[in-house]
């Protein structure tokens, strides 16, 4: 029998590794496709809307994973298998609550560093300003012609996660790659 | 006095010209010199260029009038650019610069003998004379393309990257001139996000060429700006304002891209544009040397530039008098200042082609001079709060137009909301920056409050800040459009006050159809220079007052915008699946399919084929849509959306079925399968993977939000591989081992989960579109490569080979499948794709229902059915017409066709009406060359393997 593979394979398979490092860069481009994430749709009289809690339009981090609420009444869970799968497992999910695995369906990329803000205006029309989308701040959008699911996501730095359909993944990751050119974004 | 007058003078103290940094640049032919920081405009005159290109029409010779952004006179050809304004573009290293629109030479141009006959070319000339006869019209066509203006563009230039940025200021200020900086600076100390736009070089306005002490109020408002942290951007030009402040700016400016188009959204918006200096209209009033007082100010103050040497200056403000004294002061000689205050008027000027030499006085005298200055006034650029809604009214004493109407989110300061001293400008901008501020926080705590994702909002919206701004006054100036004599009014359009008169005595006396019939105040300029004269002297032509003819309404762009600017970066998404590496890497030869990026075929589609017959082949099937159901009303959300039943799937079951809109119209089919109690996975063609989707959300929530179903996309997933072949259930029992594959117990429409080459949850469905034993595997993503390289590896003693979309489709065709888009159309219903069984009218209701009810009745709906040809070599056309025996009688068409590998004969599938639709019936097709050849109707859609026994296993 055929063996098991042993890597994810990401949709983002450019080799990037010779591409120069810019030492004075703000912004990093990170693929972070491999993260597990886990689409819970739950009604809101369901248990497990309940204990999701997370309101629409913003994310939070529960314990290891982070916990999106980028429509009504659906969650995506992020973070490895182990933690989503061990997060899933203690929700309630009596009544019309489904769960899909979408791991393999969506791309996901972290940008990050000052100029990420810069890099995603050039790409998306929505508004960034510290008090319209705040850390924590989850929405859909097209970036460069891709929809895409986005988190506001600062560490130390502002941050954001963008996850789109897995096809487009080579193609967006590129298309930031190319609008963060003049913030000399590095890839991570 | 000659050309050789011009020249650079002395250093000023107000340049903006590094005399450290020479640069050498090309002038029709001639290689010249100027300096970092010269416009192309500067650096001509100071190498004593006077005559810069020719006229629209008449090709009579022109020099720089105002020097600036909106020179009519200034179009060049700047290396592969055509139509560069080089009153505004710097000139760089080694840039060749040639005059545009001229033949043989700028000297001596052949097209001038239009002026000749500028009797005879007067408004609407073109629509006159070439409008009979209708069929001459092409052949005027190719002549008259000859004669329009402009410069070159070349279609082998290299794209290049013009830029895209959203941006959502709090203040949003057009105009860096003092009003302008005052503003932005006042309304980012209190807090505003503010964005600073000027059209120039630099912030300043008309600071910059006015005194040492207008520069350093300049020089202190600009260090204001900065420090406020106002963003400023300049060489950028607010273009448009649009519904909520939504505005249009392009950045030419960008340090990598050639443009940058930026979309704001202006929560204030505040418009400075300042004034733009009028032209005078008058006999010879577009000669080389005729020119305006700010364009003599910056050319001496800003570049150093000595623009003639004997001077008139006709002047009613104060500009002109300032013009005057520059010009002095430099050691150019002023022989006359007409005062137009005092009565005094220029008739005309006269001179050769090349320059004036002398200008003739309201007073009969005549004065010998190489430069005309002119200073007549003002039009106030109100085009941005035209947008908004304004509408400018005529001020007969201070002769020029203001804005009329209040918009809560637009304010104007500056020049354009009235006159002052630069410290009573500064002051109205700074209360203009305030109240910006002030509304801006406003319209950010709405925005704030209807934003879900936003930070929660403190307290009650704050009220509507009042506007309490000091007005600005508006001084007296002679009203001065038309001198005694006629001249140019557009100097874009070489429309000049003769043909305006014409116009109106023809009948084009409202201001809009005149503008439209002669094309004055249509041109590059965009009526900044000429819109106030046009509508000056249709007064006059109509007997009435500025005020009661009007004014043009000024649209958007407020400058013309290249095609580049306006596109922005192109984003062209495209899909690929994960196996995309292993495709390009083995000779795939690619088909965009939407946004996907498909394997056409791997050489030999035809071999693809006959492998996949006679061994095994795999195709990559990824873009096929899927959706994943969940809930305990999936069956009747299917039932819905489905002709056929399927409230009793079994799991482990798959069901095809067909999707019609609500017109009975075929919109999708595809199969379902049950993968548990309350989960199901549909799939749908690749092109309908996203409309139903939208459809099945449609039905549940509008029309059964009570149903429990949730639908999730899973498309991409999984990645799709079809396994295809007598030799496919050895192969894939090669890479499966927790399903029993065998015909008994997992036989044709069958779904089952299992292990795939070690990757777990694999979806596998017994289906297969290519009339074969087949098996359907659904991969998840992640691991869709791994799969698609086991099965190669360990096939290869099968036989085993991939095959691309084309060999599908054969194959697909020799077993009669029709492929929903390609062999049904927008108005191809249900009952056309001879599958009536399964449309259950008996079922309570379904998309389509009513309307299939009706056509199952009929017989009027055309009939998918498979052709034959006679000759099995021929191989017609998609698209080619059936007809009627001899007759051209049109009874269908051929919707699919291929030379069938398999067959070795060619096979069809088409549309006939029903009387051509029986089993045998001879038909004739009409082929692309005009053939007439015979065909039949077929007993069956499959042309291979009716019975189905292969597929079966």
């Amino acid at each position: 029998m055929a063996n098991a593979p042993t890597t994810f394979e990401s949709p983002v398979v450019t080799d990037y590794s010779t591409r120069p490092t810019n030492a004075s860069s703000d912004v990093t481009l990170t693929d972070e496709s491999s993260t597990s994430k886990i689409l819970i749709r739950a009604g809101s009289e369901t248990a497990a809307a309940q204990q999701l809690g997370v309101p629409f339009g913003s994310a939070r981090q529960s314990g290891t994973v982070l916990v999106s609420g980028q429509r009504p009444s659906e969650w995506l869970i992020l973070g490895s298998a182990e933690e989503t799968d061990a997060f899933v497992a203690a929700l309630d999910l009596t009544g019309h609550v489904s769960v899909v695995d979408h791991t393999h369906s969506r791309a996901l990329f972290k940008l990050s560093g000052v100029g990420s803000k810069g890099t995603l205006e050039k790409i998306c029309g929505l508004d960034w300003d510290d008090a319209i989308t705040p850390d924590g701040a989850v929405v859909s959008a097209s970036v460069a012609k891709a929809n895409c699911d986005i988190v506001r996501f600062d560490a130390d730095e502002p941050g954001y996660l963008l996850a789109c359909d897995r096809s487009f993944g080579q193609y967006l990751f590129d298309a930031i790659l190319d609008a963060g050119d003049e913030f000399g974004i590095n890839v991570g | 006095m000659s050309a050789s007058e011009l020249g650079r003078l002395a250093a000023q103290s107000g340049e903006v010209i590094d005399r450290t940094s020479p640069i050498r640049f090309n002038w029709n032919g001639n290689s010249l010199t100027g300096f970092k920081g010269d416009t192309i405009a500067s650096a001509l005159m100071a190498n004593g260029e006077r005559i810069v290109s020719r006229s629209m029409k008449y090709h009579r010779p022109r020099g720089y009038m105002t020097a600036d952004f909106w020179d009519p006179n200034g179009f060049v050809q700047v290396g592969d650019d055509p139509n560069v304004r080089s009153g505004h573009r710097l000139i760089e290293d080694g840039m060749t610069i040639e005059p545009q629109n001229v033949w043989p030479s700028l000297d001596r141009d052949i097209k001038a003998a239009n002026g000749l006959v500028g009797r005879f070319l007067s408004a609407g000339f073109y629509y006159k004379t070439f409008i009979k006869p209708q069929k001459l019209w092409p052949a005027y066509e190719r002549v008259l393309s000859t004669f329009a203006p402009g410069g070159k563009v070349d279609l082998d230039t290299p794209h290049r990257y013009h830029d895209k940025r959203y941006t959502h200021p709090d203040v949003v200020v057009a105009g860096g001139g003092p009003a302008g900086m005052a503003a932005a600076a006042a309304a980012a100390e209190v807090g505003a996000n503010v964005l600073l736009v000027e059209h120039e070089h630099q912030l300043g306005g008309h600071l910059l060429w006015g005194s040492d002490a207008d520069r350093a109020v300049a020089a202190e408002l600009a260090n204001r700006v900065s420090a406020a942290g106002v963003e400023v951007l300049t060489n950028t030009t607010l273009t448009g304002r649009y519904e909520d402040n939504w505005v249009g700016i392009v950045q030419r400016s960008h340090p990598l891209a050639v443009e940058r188009l930026i979309k704001a959204r202006a929560k204030i918006l505040v418009v400075a544009p300042g004034l733009i200096e009028r032209p005078y209209v008058f006999a010879g009033n577009d000669k080389p040397g005729v020119m305006l007082s700010g364009a003599v100010r910056r050319l001496v103050n800003m570049y150093g530039v000595k623009p003639g040497a004997r001077a008139v200056v006709f002047t009613a403000n104060a500009e002109g008098d300032a013009a005057a004294a520059d010009l002095d002061r430099v050691g150019i000689d002023v022989a006359r200042v007409v005062d137009a205050r005092n009565g005094e008027n220029v008739v005309s000027a006269s001179g050769s082609s090349k320059s004036v030499k002398s200008v003739k006085l309201g007073d009969g005298s005549e004065v010998e001079a190489d430069l005309l200055v002119t200073a007549t006034g003002w039009t106030a650029p109100t085009s941005l709060l035209n947008m908004a809604g304004d509408r400018p009214v005529y001020d007969e004493g201070s002769a020029r137009f203001y804005p009329s109407v209040t918009v809560d989110n637009v304010l104007s300061t500056g020049g354009i909301s009235g006159d002052g001293s630069v410290d009573e400008l500064v002051a109205h901008g700074e209360a203009t920056g305030q109240l910006a501020a002030g509304r801006a926080s406003v319209v950010k705590h709405r925005v704030q409050a209807l934003t879900a994702r936003s930070v929660p909002v403190a307290g009650p919206e704050p009220e509507w800040t009042a506007d309490f701004r000091p007005e600005l006054g508006r001084d007296d100036h002679p009203e001065l459009f038309r001198s005694t004599t006629h001249g140019i009014v557009d100097f874009s359009e070489d429309v000049g006050s003769k043909d305006l008169v014409a116009a109106a005595k023809e009948g084009y006396d409202s201001v809009e159809l005149l503008k439209r019939y002669t094309t004055a105040t249509m041109g590059p300029a965009q009526g900044k220079l000429e819109t106030v004269n046009t509508v000056a002297v249709l007064a006059e032509a109509r007997g009435e007052t500025i005020e009661q003819v009007g004014t043009t309404v000024w649209r958007p762009p407020y400058v013309p915008i290249t095609l580049g600017g306006l596109a922005g970066r192109n984003f062209e998404p495209v899909r690929v699946s994960s196996i995309q590496p292993w495709h390009e890497a083995n000779g795939v030869t690619p088909i965009i399919a939407g946004a996907w990026i498909r394997p056409e075929h791997y050489g030999n589609p035809a071999d693809e084929v006959n492998n996949t017959r006679t061994n095994v082949g795999i195709t990559d099937v990824t873009p096929l849509g899927k959706l994943d159901l969940q809930g305990p009303d999936v069956p009747k959300l299917l039932s819905q959306l489905y002709t056929n039943k399927w409230m009793k799937l079994p799991i482990g079951s798959v069901r095809y079925g067909l999707m019609c809109a609500e017109d009975g119209v075929v919109l999708d089919d595809g199969v379902t399968g049950r993968l548990g109690e309350e989960h199901y996975l549909m799939t749908t063609t690749s092109s309908g993977a996203a409309s139903i989707w939208e459809w099945a959300e449609n039905w549940l929530q509008t029309e059964h939000p009570e149903w429990q179903v949730h639908v999730t996309p899973v498309t991409t997933g999984y990645t799709s591989i079809n396994v295809a072949g007598p030799k496919s259930r050895e192969l894939v029992g090669r890479l499966v081992d927790d399903v029993d594959l065998s015909a008994e117990a997992f036989d044709y429409m069958r779904v089952r989960t299992g292990t795939v080459a070690g990757v777990e949850n694999c979806i596998m469905w017994r289906i297969g579109f290519t009339g074969e034993l087949s098996f359907e595997l659904h991969v998840p993503s992640g691991y869709g490569l791994h799969v698609w390289e086991t099965l190669m590896a360990e096939g290869a003693d099968l036989g085993v080979k991939p095959f691309g979309l084309e060999a599908q489709r054969i194959m697909r065709l020799e077993k009669g499948h029709f492929i929903v888009g390609q062999d049904t159309d927008g108005l191809t219903q249900a009952p056309a794709v001879g599958m009536n069984a399964l449309i259950k009218l008996d079922k309570e209701d379904f998309a389509g229902k009513a309307e299939l009810a009706w056509a199952m009745e009929s017989d009027q709906v055309p009939h998918v059915v498979a052709i034959q040809t006679v000759d099995p070599t021929i191989v017609p056309g998609e698209a080619c017409q059936i007809l009627k025996g001899t007759t051209n009688e049109i009874v269908g068409r051929i919707t699919s066709s291929r030379m069938s590998p398999t067959l070795n004969r060619s096979v069809c599938l088409g549309q006939v009406d029903t009387a051509h639709a029986e089993a045998g019936t001879e038909l004739t097709v009409l082929l692309r060359n005009g053939q007439r050849i015979k065909a039949n109707v077929m007993s069956h859609h499959a042309h291979f393997d009716p019975e189905g026994e292969r597929l079966r296993g």
